[in-house]
């Protein structure tokens, strides 16, 4: 990797170059939280965030995306070109590209790459930005609290300077031609890791490092926790909707006013939503709140584990403000850090 | 004008991606959400509420490129209506027309039912991991469905007609609650008197047209002698029968990895990403949705 560094007055200049050549997404304050928004100009952008209500996974999955257009009447499809803008995601934080990066293993490196999930990320580029976690933030615990990869540029900040991190030549170009990259010295690099060591000691010590959660899911399936956790959760699908690793989607399709020719949509939906696992017939395999949630607690902690080497969670603490009813991967873990305590008694 | 404005977008063509000419499998791979127009060539009545569909691919590319292995299924689409998956009951050796077996379930069903030959549907696939076929030759095979669970294996015992003298010796367990609903009837009824097929037709609830074998698909399994050794089991049916008739297999001693099940959840990708299937930390759409029992008793939630 290569490293340059440069004075955080010079930001503003990077963000005005790239929103020169492409829309520029960033953390926008809105009330009392902030929202990743398209900005018009630097001074929109307001870096010193924790965490935004939702994660910008929807410049890469849109809430509702045309897959095709059709004709109902004689069942033809009409194929579709996409239009994307190409953009630049700015400010996200380690969590979120590691989010991207599990996305990225489902959409674009299986057996099937999804041509719309590609053609964004390719036409993306993301600044990452450090940050200092919130009491709700456990990325450390899944290793996420750097993006090692999937990134163009990433800031580390270091003072009133930035550390940056340079990924990729279009990135790279553009950070040359706005700002005065120079070579880091050692000065530097002692803040760095002197920054890294703060951020390392200021997450909340309450929230247990639980090493084999998924293990222990396994041990503790049929648990009466579950139901206690499960049983409370109002189907609101809040979770999903803030989570930056959520992927699931329902394919629908919409006719037009006049019932002739339509578009098939791919629209996000929720494995907590009630009908989530119903087939044909009615039979529903995921009936009641108990199996909705431990099932998604189970793909986020364990079953993403047992298939792609690591958890489908990265600790960005979202749901655990948006959960009207406490439950959230936290929960999970001081369960099993209390179930722990009491079989040593 | 703030510049971000005028930013030129960038258009994505699935279909239009890779250099002509295009062979089938490049066409399927570009975009595979999308479907491909198949028309309808054959209707057949099953039941009061299932009817055998045969479809036929309209575009010959797609048509020659498309093959399947017994037990995957296909994305089934009627635009404006939406999309279903249905397991494939045709045998491979079947070439150029797809036969589905469907029950009349749901909105999407009742529209398919009105259906009638000429129309045209969308079609994409094949999806998902079938019966070890290849596995399976030179063994003997016990195959057990129940109701609709017919419909995968199907394809299944179709091919092992056609290919009967690599399998060994074949036995057929197929239960329904009552003889109307009994699937390919005639198709079994000619094969009642091979001696290359043991055929165990059985219903719950006989009437006076039944002259075949009565109780659920376990009851045959006592004077079933099988060689433990040498046997593949298939299973396709209504969730509560699983148990029931593993239990008779592991009794008859076949292997844990050897008993193949097929599992029935909406698929509505076919590909890994929606969701919609899973089962534990398996996708029953590229995992599955046949697994074989060992897989099967590692999934949290499964059985």
């Amino acid at each position: 990797m290569l490293y340059r560094v440069i004075d955080a007055v010079e930001l503003p200049a990077l963000v005005s170059a790239f929103m020169e050549s492409y829309e520029v997404v960033a953390p926008v304050k809105r009330g009392g939280s902030h929202v990743f928004e398209v900005i018009q100009s630097p001074d929109d952008m307001d870096l010193s965030y924790a965490t935004t209500i939702a994660s910008p996974k929807k410049y890469f999955l849109p809430p509702v995306e045309t897959l095709m257009t059709f004709d109902a009447q004689d069942n033809g499809v009409t194929d579709y070109a996409a239009e994307i803008t190409p953009r630049v995601v700015f400010g996200a934080h380690a969590c979120d590209i590691n989010a991207l990066n599990r996305l990225d293993l489902v959409f674009r490196d299986g057996r099937y790459p999804d041509p719309y999930y590609v053609a964004r990320r390719a036409a993306t580029l993301v600044v990452g930005v450090s940050c200092m976690p919130a009491d709700t933030c456990f990325c450390h615990l899944w290793d996420g609290d750097e993006a090692r990869f999937g990134y163009d540029l990433f800031l580390h900040a270091i003072g009133d300077k930035y550390l940056v991190s340079i990924a990729s030549v279009e990135a790279a170009n553009i950070l040359e031609a706005a700002c005065n990259p120079r070579v880091a010295t050692d000065a530097d690099r002692i803040e760095f890791r002197h920054a890294t060591r703060r951020r390392q000691a200021a997450f909340n010590p309450d929230i247990p490092d639980i090493q084999d959660v998924a293990m222990l899911m396994d041990a503790f399936h049929s648990d009466p926790f579950w139901e206690e956790l499960g049983g409370r959760c109002l189907a609101c699908t809040a979770c999903s909707a803030v989570c930056p690793t959520c992927f699931c989607f329902d394919i629908q399709d919409a006719l037009d006013p006049d019932g002739s020719t339509g578009r098939r949509e791919r629209v996000w939906d929720a494995c907590t939503s009630p009908q989530f696992a119903e087939v044909a017939g009615g039979h529903n395999f995921r009936a009641d709140g108990r199996g909705r949630v431990r099932h998604r607690m189970y793909h986020k902690l364990n079953g993403f584990l047992a298939n792609h080497d690591r958890m489908l969670c990265v600790g960005c603490g979202r749901c655990v403000k948006a959960c009207k009813a406490d439950i959230n991967p936290i929960r999970v873990l001081e369960f099993f850090e209390g179930k722990g305590a009491d079989d040593a008694q | 004008m703030p510049s971000s404005c005028a930013v030129s977008t960038v258009r994505v063509a699935p279909h239009e991606a890779g250099p002509e000419p295009r062979t089938g499998a490049q066409m399927m791979a570009a975009n595979p959400y999308r479907p491909w127009p198949a028309r309808i060539t054959s209707i057949t009545d099953l039941t009061a509420t299932e009817k055998l569909f045969e479809f036929r691919l309209i575009d010959e590319r797609i048509r020659d490129a498309f093959s399947h292995e017994p037990g995957q299924f296909v994305e089934l689409s009627i635009f404006g209506v939406g999309e279903a998956p249905i397991s494939i009951s045709s045998s491979p050796t079947k070439r150029g027309f797809i036969e589905l077996t469907v029950r009349r379930a749901g909105t999407f069903t009742e529209v398919l039912h009105t259906m009638q030959c000429g129309d045209i549907v969308g079609l994409r696939g094949p999806f998902g991991r079938g019966f070890p076929v290849d596995e399976m030759r030179g063994h003997d095979i016990l195959l057990v469905a129940g109701g609709l669970g017919i419909a995968p294996l199907r394809s299944l015992i179709n091919n092992i007609h056609d290919e009967r003298s690599e399998f060994g010796k074949v036995t057929i367990i197929y239960g329904s609650r009552n003889p109307s609903e009994v699937m390919f009837r005639q198709q079994f009824e000619m094969w009642r008197h091979r001696k290359d097929f043991d055929l165990h037709l059985t219903v719950d609830h006989p009437d006076d047209t039944w002259d075949g074998e009565v109780g659920v698909v376990t009851k045959p399994f006592e004077h079933l002698e099988i060689d433990a050794s040498n046997t593949y089991g298939a299973l396709c049916g209504p969730p509560v029968m699983y148990r029931f008739a593993i239990d008779e297999m592991r009794k008859k001693n076949i292997s844990y990895d050897r008993i193949y099940v097929s599992f029935e959840r909406h698929m509505k990708c076919g590909m890994g990403k929606c969701g919609h299937c899973q089962i534990g930390h398996q996708y029953v759409c590229i995992d599955g949705p046949v697994f074989n029992y060992w897989e099967a008793k590692n999934i949290q939630g499964s059985m």
